[in-house]
């Protein structure tokens, strides 16, 4: 059984007076069982609305969406969820111990069950120290520790993230990405959306990219990025100086370091006439080597307008 | 056990709220200048102290019910404190009843203490208590989970100033729902006296909860009137906390 199901799932806001905005559009994705998915798109493109979707915080205006086969619009899929919201908000008179305590009393933990979960989410995220402090006046970092925490209240097998490291400080980011990792070794299911590429690229087993609500790639990382190759770096030695000037009209970019001269091609047909040219002319290959895309490149290359929208 | 979790939250945040210490240091300020009247209805004093008394618990009870009740929802969703909560395995009248339930805890407390002090101030003017003077707070907090009701619904419905506005229009004319009914001759006839009249038997009549009078004057209260206002107000209060519930539902949050 997949760990999230989504068949055709819409959602359009509506508000008295207002246009109605399509934000999300006929979304059908599965995820595994212990994958760390990666929901990938900019903001306004659909990733938050889909997350509350999953988190039964709001009714999809048509599909469905299941969680290990339960409907998400039932407490019993909830129960199989760890939601961390972007930027999560407590209830600033509360203190991290008494925040654990009410959510396990949400999930109708006994008093041993929640002093258990407090013992060892504390330990894990680090939040013995602030035990008994309220929340209010807490750093980004601090908040975003408390909303993992609630997050692993009840060790639920799914985690659903909301840009989980928006906003963190390189030490925060580090962090949850370990605390990600350390799920999946647990052989929990995350599923997280960002729009911090590097993140994604190293934690992440798939990724589905969202444009303007609707799912436009989906795929293994690898898979994805060996589609396209974004040039080919030919690097060579002993050109004669007509022919370092003829290649570098055709290269994308071309610059000497030391005997050396470094091209950059657009693609493998044009690299290849230009070794074979190079060796003609006398020269010989240090280096002939394609530059893939990053998920970056990738990504970014989904969000350029297309034909008609530039007409 | 989780209704109880979001009632005892929701009763710590209230007591936090600063609307209800204003509104409690004016009900205290009308308590205790209530002897000013007095002194101007010479031999009266006893009978007005009581009368503003239940009059003041009754006025600033219902309007802490609509300033807190009228937020207590919208608050959550501003201060996106919500979405953690909703995403956890319950349903979604647990929250609005465990809302509901913190609230009327705080009224019960803000309503003892007022007429605590009343009590003690008329003990203290060396007036005498009744059982009537009791019945009429007992009254007073019935009214109070009335209206808290009607303002939760209105807080899952729509922008705490404008849930404000439709809770005390009610409340206000809850007090004279006759008004509704006994319309001058010209409306005989007309489709707006039957409009009237639908809102005469919707609009919950409030005066009935009202014993001020009885209890200044020491008159006699039944039991059985008194059980009968309750129910009729628990009636309402349930038809209310349902329709919350049923609107809260499929709330987007």
């Amino acid at each position: 059984m997949s760990a999230i199901v989504t068949k055709n799932l819409s959602k359009i806001y509506r508000e008295l007076g207002k246009a109605s905005v399509k934000s999300l559009d006929g979304l059908d994705l599965t995820i595994e069982k212990n994958e760390v998915y990666g929901f990938l798109g900019r903001n306004g493109a659909g990733k938050t609305t889909t997350i509350k979707l999953l988190c039964g915080l709001l009714k999809p205006t048509s599909g469905e969406a299941t969680v290990f086969g339960e409907s998400v619009r039932t407490p019993q899929a909830r129960r199989l969820i760890g939601y961390l919201p972007e930027q999560p908000y407590f209830y600033e008179y509360l203190t991290p111990k008494e925040t654990i305590d009410f959510y396990g009393k949400l999930q109708k933990l006994s008093p041993a069950e929640r002093a258990h979960q407090w013992d060892k989410l504390s330990e894990l995220l680090d939040l013995r120290d602030i035990a008994n402090q309220r929340l209010k006046g807490f750093s980004k970092g601090m908040r975003q520790r408390i909303g993992f925490a609630v997050a692993l209240v009840g060790n639920p097998p799914l985690l659903i993230l909301d840009e989980p490291m928006s906003g963190l400080d390189p030490i925060g980011r580090r962090m949850i990405r370990d605390l990600i990792m350390r799920c999946r070794d647990e052989k929990k299911t995350i599923f997280f959306s960002s729009h911090v590429m590097s993140d994604v690229e190293q934690i992440c087993d798939r990724v589905s990219i969202m444009v303007k609500g609707k799912l436009t790639h989906r795929g293994r990382i690898d898979q994805l990025l060996a589609q396209k190759t974004k040039a080919v770096e030919v690097i060579a030695v002993g050109l004669s100086e007509e022919l370092r000037t003829a290649l570098g009209g055709i290269a994308q970019s071309h610059r000497p370091l030391d005997e050396q001269d470094i091209f950059n091609f657009a693609d493998e047909g044009e690299a290849n006439d230009a070794v074979q040219r190079i060796q003609q002319g006398g020269g010989r290959i240090v280096q002939f080597s394609p530059i893939r895309e990053s998920l970056e490149d990738f990504f970014l290359r989904q969000q350029e307008p297309t034909v008609e929208e530039v007409v | 056990m989780r209704i109880l979790a979001i009632a005892q939250n929701t009763f710590r945040e209230s007591i936090r709220d600063k609307v209800l210490y204003v509104l409690l240091f004016f009900a205290a300020v009308t308590i205790f200048g209530s002897k000013a009247l007095g002194w101007i209805s010479i031999g009266q004093d006893i009978k007005i102290v009581k009368d503003i008394a239940l009059s003041a618990t009754s006025i600033f009870g219902i309007l802490i019910a609509i300033f807190v009740g009228t937020s207590l929802i919208y608050k959550e969703i501003d201060k996106r404190t919500l979405y953690t909560i909703l995403a956890q395995p319950m349903h979604r009248y647990e929250f609005i009843l465990g809302k509901y339930l913190g609230l009327v805890a705080l009224l019960a407390v803000v309503t003892v203490t007022m007429a605590l002090v009343s009590s003690l101030y008329i003990l203290m003017l060396g007036g005498t208590l009744q059982v009537t003077f009791f019945l009429a707070i007992l009254l007073i907090y019935g009214k109070l989970l009335l209206i808290t009701a009607f303002a939760v619904l209105m807080s899952s419905l729509t922008s705490p100033i404008l849930g404000a506005i439709i809770v005390f229009s009610v409340a206000v004319f809850g007090h004279a729902t006759e008004v509704f009914r006994d319309l001058p001759p010209q409306f005989e006839g007309t489709s707006a006296k039957a409009i009237l009249e639908a809102v005469y038997y919707v609009v919950p009549n409030l005066s009935n909860f009202d014993l001020a009078q009885e209890a200044a004057n020491g008159i006699e209260v039944s039991g059985a009137y008194v059980i009968w206002v309750m129910a009729y107000g628990l009636l309402y209060t349930v038809m209310l906390l349902i329709l919350a519930a049923l609107a809260f539902q499929e709330k987007d949050v």
